[in-house]
């Protein structure tokens, strides 16, 4: 239907819904305060901030056993303490510290099939929805791409991130939209849970 | 609008200068406004969805690709606040309370706008079921293509044209229900 085609009140309705509204002329600047008053995008500000503020946390067992076999770099975070032992650990390793993980007692490990890609990365709310920070490996001859991470114990949104598109994981529960248009996956991580 | 002015504004608040954020609500506020303001149909209720809208935007400024419009991916953000606002307060009584002195001569008269004429066509629009009522301010008031709209709303085309077209149904039979009143 054409604007031409219209009936006359409906396009009167039309016309006049079109005229510009009245609004509150200080409605920018409140919403430019609560803007102000956020953290930044993408927390990639509250990163630095985090990484130079003092702080403590604690590795439980389970996670000083992973950390010994050089599964999860999380020493990185804690000062140092790296103890990989071949490349695709340390892409792990560097994997968390960029993104800014919190320490956490718990390892997950996502795994996406993806055979024609040539880069795969993991976005979450534990990573700020940053498809630099995570990259996934690909496992040699399987089309598998893997990344294992420190996550806190609760409900995480994630997605995965391949040649640039963003794909929720065909194995996960769907979060639903997200109100940007995404339909995020949902991993439960229970406290001291292991891959 | 020049889509590098806002490729440009958005890179600057991701480099941390939160100011050039505003010149991004500034260029898009009375646009979204007015749409928030003729689907919810009162101010305070539209006031929330556009803060809410501009705040998920910045916070969620690094998800924005730009090969999108950055009016359009604000506009999906948009639509879906107004859809969470209006379904919270479903339940609530409608606000308008004024009758339409202006109905019975609608189609012929040059209307000289005030604030009845503004909340007529307020208590008209809120008539439309709220899924009518999106389709119907998308294309003839945002005057968006009906992919652009199915971009936005994530709805298909088809089921789009059919929305617009009950609602310009809807519309008519109330005019023909005032005439023969």
């Amino acid at each position: 239907m054409t604007d031409s085609e219209l009936h006359p009140y409906v396009e009167l309705i039309a016309r006049e819904a079109r005229r510009p509204v009245v609004t509150d002329p200080v409605a920018r600047d409140r919403i430019m305060a609560a803007v102000r008053a956020a953290s930044a995008p993408g927390h990639r500000f509250l990163f630095w901030r985090r990484a130079i503020e003092p702080r403590s946390f604690r590795l439980s067992p389970a996670l000083g056993g992973l950390l010994a076999a050089g599964l999860v770099g999380i020493g990185v975070i804690a000062g140092g303490l790296s103890t990989n032992r071949d490349g695709r650990a340390m892409a792990g390793q560097s994997s968390v510290a960029a993104a800014g993980l919190p320490v956490s007692d718990t390892v997950v490990k996502f795994v996406f099939l993806a055979p024609q890609a040539a880069t795969v990365s993991l976005v979450g709310d534990f990573n700020g929805w940053d498809a630099s920070k995570v990259p996934m490996v690909r496992t040699p001859n399987s089309g598998l791409w893997t990344v294992t991470l420190p996550l806190t114990a609760g409900r995480h949104l994630y997605q995965f991130v391949v040649d640039g598109t963003w794909i929720p994981d065909p194995s996960a529960p769907i979060a639903g939209d997200d109100g940007f248009g995404h339909a995020n996956s949902v991993k439960l991580v229970q406290k001291g849970s292991a891959l | 609008m020049d889509m590098s002015d806002d490729a440009a504004d958005v890179q600057r608040v991701l480099a941390g200068d939160v100011d050039a954020y505003a010149a991004l609500v500034d260029r898009y506020y009375d646009r979204c406004a007015r749409f928030a303001i003729r689907m919810l149909g009162n101010r305070d209720d539209a006031e929330d969805a556009l803060q809410a809208t501009f705040l998920r935007a910045y916070k969620a400024l690094n998800r924005y690709q730009e090969r999108d419009r950055f009016s359009a991916w604000l506009y999906r953000i948009l639509v879906n606040q107004c859809r969470s606002i209006a379904a919270r307060r479903a339940h609530r009584e409608r606000v308008f309370v004024r009758e339409e002195a202006l109905l019975l001569n609608a189609p012929d008269r040059t209307p000289n706008w005030t604030g009845e004429e503004e909340e007529f066509v307020q208590r008209v629009l809120s008539e439309l079921d709220p899924l009518l009522r999106e389709a119907f301010l998308l294309k003839y008031i945002e005057e968006l293509s009906y992919e652009e709209m199915s971009a936005l709303t994530g709805v298909g085309v088809s089921a789009l044209k059919m929305r617009v077209k009950r609602a310009c149904d809807r519309l008519r039979d109330r005019w023909e229900r005032i005439k023969n009143d």
